[in-house]
């Protein structure tokens, strides 16, 4: 066997080589790292030191409170959450249909006059706008908002979900008809066809597979959402786990939230298999 | 196929008239200069390699890319200075046909086929199609139109579910539910098998001998020998437009100096391996050609 040849060009791994580019980036995360570390007290050794108040919780919550009243009040708690996360996940769906509609870009006719274009862009922008106040407001403040103005209870936390949602929903349903392939659309515009009539036969039947997909998974999300939106008094199961908490009731916590576990995962798994089986 | 009169109000288009048509993508030129006249009724075959302009030469006719210079008369009017509404009117009364068939593969056949009817449609008249399907006389025009491309069974099938043949034959059932004056085919035989081929030319045809403008590009020339009139396209520029009589061996070879796949008879003629590609200056990238979908 013939030996290697003594000099031939290395290929080196796959880490990129040293430039002033990546050395920047790296010292950009490790002040960036260090700065939150000392804003946060961030501290393990105090983590993992105080185990005194961390045993109590623990053993406080073993073993779970299995009473009959505390299962009631779980369970009606959790259907509580359950039916705030589904309406909240279909009225925002009803909502965000509308506003991903008008929010849709749809390219402009070649040749077509300024006043068209405009007139073109006044809804789309408009649509966004409501979508992305909807949006960066979080459920938990759209909740603090409702609860002042409605009162206590799961009403204004499904309200608040289904805010929330219709700006999540909203902004993703009109990226999924935009994303939609553009030559089925194109060949229907080329024939003659108007706004209404390539959005009700060109994109929205090549998108409606992915808009039941993102309802569910935003359904999954609300669920989550859901449980503590009773936090601020918005209803569902996280109001028991806050009142439990301040009456160190820890077993009953435990209860609570495992329960809670069970169903998100149970949802979850559920909404999973039905996206898988969806037909594109 | 029905008789029924279409659009008595509307004169029909009258002649296509391109006048110094130059049309770039950024720093691509896809068509320079490009000057011609179609007569009403005419049959007319594009042909040109890959990347030459013929798809873009189609789109110019349906408004879909806009011109950097030059001029298209569509009869008396400039396509290009129309408002929205009047290009709309022009729109609908042109048929595609196109070789990706690029119908919505989610909706049953039918519903395609009765989208050739879309553009005149109303508003209220889209929502109740949209909700309760096509109304009495468009279904009968539509479940005529699919028989005459034997697809008569499959009205109700999923388009996705349907062979590359079939779905150009729905394609086609589109056009003849349309009853345009102008058919634009672009590459319409590139994804189908000989018999569909056939098929598909003769529906087209047929057409043609009803009173519709035929301009189809091709890429095989010895389907473009059955047309009266060839035009061929080079780099975005017009080379030839005649007779295919005299288009002969050596004009042939002209027209597509450069591409892999040489005169034009498909790529199972020739060895790629020896001909290797010569970079286009005006080859389009992909989604512009209409050939690269597949």
């Amino acid at each position: 066997m013939a030996s290697p040849p003594t000099e031939y060009p290395r290929v080196g791994g796959a880490i990129p080589r040293f430039s002033w580019k990546t050395s920047l980036a790296v010292l950009v995360i490790l002040s960036l790292t260090g700065w939150s570390i000392v804003g946060t007290n961030f501290d393990l050794v105090e983590l993992l030191t105080s185990t005194r108040p961390v045993e109590k919780f623990v053993s406080g919550m073993f073993p779970p409170d299995l009473s009959a009243a505390t299962l009631r009040t779980t369970f009606t708690g959790i259907l509580e959450t359950f039916q705030m996360s589904y309406l909240g996940a279909l009225i925002g769906a009803i909502a965000a249909f509308p506003l991903a509609a008008l929010g849709t870009m749809e390219a402009p006719t070649i040749g077509a006059s300024r006043g068209e274009r405009l007139l073109q862009a006044i809804p789309y922008h408009l649509a966004r706008l409501v979508l992305n106040v909807f949006r960066s407001v979080p459920d938990i403040l759209w909740a603090l908002v409702f609860v002042v103005a409605l009162g206590l209870g799961p009403f204004p936390g499904t309200l608040a979900l289904a805010v929330h949602s219709a700006g999540i929903l909203g902004k993703l349903y009109s990226e999924t008809l935009e994303a939609v392939p553009a030559r089925p659309v194109e060949a229907l515009r080329a024939t003659g066809a108007g706004s209404l009539q390539t959005f009700l036969f060109g994109r929205l039947p090549q998108a409606v597979s992915g808009f039941t997909s993102l309802t569910l998974y935003q359904w999954e999300c609300n669920i989550r959402s859901a449980t503590i939106l009773g936090f601020v008094g918005a209803g569902g199961i996280g109001q028991q786990i806050l009142v439990s908490m301040q009456l160190f009731d820890y077993s009953k916590v435990a209860t609570l939230v495992g329960v809670t576990i069970l169903v998100v995962l149970l949802v979850d798994r559920f909404s999973a298999a039905i996206r898988r089986r969806l037909v594109y | 196929m029905t008789s029924s009169p279409r659009n008595s109000k509307e004169k029909p288009l009258g002649k296509l008239a391109l006048e110094g048509v130059t049309v770039r993508f950024g720093k691509t030129l896809a068509l320079e200069e490009v000057s011609m006249k179609v007569e009403p009724k005419e049959r007319l075959a594009v042909i040109g390699a890959s990347g030459a302009g013929k798809s873009t030469l189609f789109r110019t006719l349906t408004r879909s890319v806009p011109l950097a210079e030059g001029r298209i008369a569509v009869g008396e009017c400039d396509l290009y200075a129309l408002s929205t509404k009047e290009l709309k009117s022009v729109q609908r009364r042109v048929g595609t046909i196109y070789q990706a068939y690029n119908l919505v593969p989610q909706l049953p056949a039918g519903i395609n086929a009765a989208l050739g009817e879309v553009g005149g449609m109303g508003s209220l008249r889209t929502l109740s199609t949209f909700l309760v399907g096509p109304n009495d006389a468009l279904a009968w025009r539509v479940a005529q139109a699919l028989e005459l491309v034997d697809l008569g069974d499959k009205a109700g099938a999923r388009t996705a579910d349907l062979s590359g043949g079939q779905q150009q034959r729905v394609a086609v059932a589109r056009l003849l539910v349309q009853r345009p004056d102008l058919i634009l085919a672009d590459e319409p035989f590139a994804a189908v098998d000989p018999v569909t081929t056939e098929r598909v030319m003769e529906a087209l045809f047929e057409l043609n001998d009803k009173g519709a403008t035929l301009l189809v590009n091709l890429h095989d020339v010895r389907i473009a020998r059955r047309f009266p009139r060839v035009v061929a396209l080079r780099e975005g520029r017009v080379v030839f437009d005649g007779p295919p009589e005299r288009l002969t061996d050596e004009k042939l070879s002209r027209i597509y100096a450069g591409d892999p796949y040489g005169t034009g008879a498909g790529p199972d003629t020739q060895d790629d391996t020896r001909h290797p590609r010569r970079e286009d200056p005006v080859r389009l990238m992909e989604g512009r050609d209409g050939i690269s979908a597949h």
